[in-house]
């Protein structure tokens, strides 16, 4: 991918992102709204994920729901939205000479959706549901669990979909209000990737523009509190396997050592040929699924470790975890490590980077989040220049955090767990 | 020297529960005996000279009891050794 992208400066403090992909078929629009659940207090939790699902029940022009899928749909295109902590996305992608209807429909959803009291009554049971099964998927629950460790009290540690009490308390005031609160322009960016033309593309999205234009008051994220002791969390469910999530606090998308984090992330727990995968489940055969993670937001992030384990082996498969976590700090990685850590990183971007949908996205995230955008060339470098005394230092300063851990499964008592990590 | 024979059943009682983990010995371990090597554990009154060792060895008793799986009692009698160790008894 070359380095086409141009950033514009739109009416009303919005911003567009365009990148001609000139041998494509398809174009990719996504309105990147700054926001998400990390802005909203205990009393309005999951009401930025609730704004998401009821943009899809219908506007003054689109009446239902039906009606929004058939417009894309009816050539072919893809529409969907996703909620985050920080942002919130509506994208769609189409045949690039449907690149005008996507923008309609998109702010269409935004712009002019009808909010009406039955659908949001629909929607809520929907979300309720929703919540409700999550908790019946212990591999994904046990990291919200992680996650309430990790920033305790605070947004972050609060699933986006909010909890069953706040949904079920939302009012059609409270939704009004906040979404006439987020979905304002100088929170928008605008991303476009595919077979387009610059200056078409910026008069249709001029054109296309139908938000307020002005702030209504500060919305501020505070930053989450800090975390002196490590926690253990232990949910006694009769599951088959024990579900396992642990960790500690690292660093931020703004901060510099972001792909030094990165790239131990990977040497730990990515893929097959990563030393939890080679020494948990191949050498001492105590875990079928295990690997590494991060999450990273504006002010904090986390290094996590996943591990689905025999209930019968969990202390083991936790004590081995963290014994390659401690590793990290005792001893530099080899060179092999790092070197296979970078390609591994480099071509997932690659990858990530072959769909329109994916320029669109990385693009429009780069703009909106860290205000800046790097070109592939420029993010591979810095990947690149990473060493092995950063590894190890990026490793002992993230070990230094205290290490959070959540366990789901048949457990009765957590004394094991607590004694692993020094709770 | 004192807490010599307290660490002795501590161990006594890891190697059973180890025993149990790796489905070695010819006879079968039950969760009433390793209870009893634990309780063995408990009544000698050393146990209290040092902090910690008492409430990890009641512990991996409750764990036992409440059928909790062997590396996690082991984690427990292994937690009770190393305040042991740690303690005023070397």
């Amino acid at each position: 991918m070359d380095s086409a992208h141009r950033v514009h400066a739109l009416p009303g403090g919005a911003r567009l992102v365009v990148e001609p992909m000139p041998e494509r078929h398809s174009t990719s629009v996504v309105l990147m709204f700054a926001g998400g659940s990390r802005l909203e207090d205990d009393r309005l939790a999951g009401v930025s994920h609730f704004i998401e699902h009821l943009y899809f029940k219908g506007t003054r022009k689109r009446p239902s729901s039906k009606e929004i899928a058939d417009a894309i749909e009816g050539v072919g295109g893809f529409i969907n939205a996703s909620t985050d902590k920080e942002l919130t996305a509506y994208w769609a992608r189409v045949p690039s000479e449907h690149m005008a209807l996507g923008l309609d429909v998109l702010f269409d959803i935004v712009a002019n959706s009808k909010l009406q009291e039955a659908d949001i009554e629909r929607e809520r049971m929907v979300i309720l549901e929703e919540l409700r099964m999550y908790r019946d998927q212990p591999q994904d629950y046990v990291q919200n669990l992680f996650e309430e460790l990790v920033w305790p009290g605070h947004p972050l540690g609060r699933d986006i979909a909010g909890t069953e009490e706040s949904v079920s308390r939302l009012t059609r005031d409270d939704i009004l209000e906040f979404a006439d609160a987020r979905y304002r322009l100088p929170n928008l960016v605008v991303g476009t990737a595919g077979s387009l033309e610059h200056a078409e593309t910026v008069r249709s999205v001029t054109a296309a523009l139908t938000l307020p234009p002005d702030l209504d008051g500060a919305m501020p994220a505070t930053p989450p509190p800090d975390v002196d002791h490590p926690h253990v969390q232990v949910r006694n469910l009769k599951t088959e396997q024990a579900h396992i999530c642990l960790g500690m606090r690292a660093m931020s998308y703004l901060h510099p050592d972001r792909y030094a984090l990165d790239l131990l992330n990977t040497v730990l727990g990515e893929g097959m040929s990563s030393r939890l995968f080679l020494n948990i489940r191949e050498r001492l055969g105590l875990a079928y699924d295990v690997h590494s993670f991060t999450q990273k937001h504006r002010d904090t992030g986390y290094l996590g470790v996943y591990i689905g384990v025999d209930p019968g082996k969990a202390v083991d498969a936790v004590n081995a975890a963290l014994a390659e976590l401690r590793a990290l700090g005792e001893r530099e990685v080899t060179p092999e490590e790092l070197t296979r850590a970078k390609e591994f990183t480099k071509g997932r971007l690659r990858l990530e980077l072959e769909t329109t949908n994916g320029v669109a996205f990385w693009l429009t995230y780069q703009e909106l989040l860290l205000g800046e955008i790097k070109t592939v060339e420029e993010e591979l470098a810095l990947v690149e220049a990473v060493t092995i005394t950063d590894l190890k230092r990026v490793a002992e300063e993230v070990l230094r955090a205290p290490i959070q851990m959540a366990v789901i499964g048949p457990f009765k008592r957590d004394s094991a767990f607590r004694l692993a990590v020094g709770a | 020297m004192p807490g010599r024979s307290a660490a002795e059943r501590i161990r006594r009682a890891i190697a059973l529960i180890n025993s149990v983990a790796d489905e070695a010995g010819d006879e079968e371990i039950t969760p009433t005996e390793i209870a009893e090597a634990i309780r063995d554990c408990l009544e000698l009154s050393e146990v209290d000279a040092v902090p910690n060792v008492r409430r990890y060895l009641g512990e991996a008793l409750d764990a036992v009891s409440d059928g909790m799986p062997a590396d996690f009692v082991a984690m427990t009698l292994y937690a009770a050794l190393g305040a042991l160790r740690e303690g005023p008894h070397k």
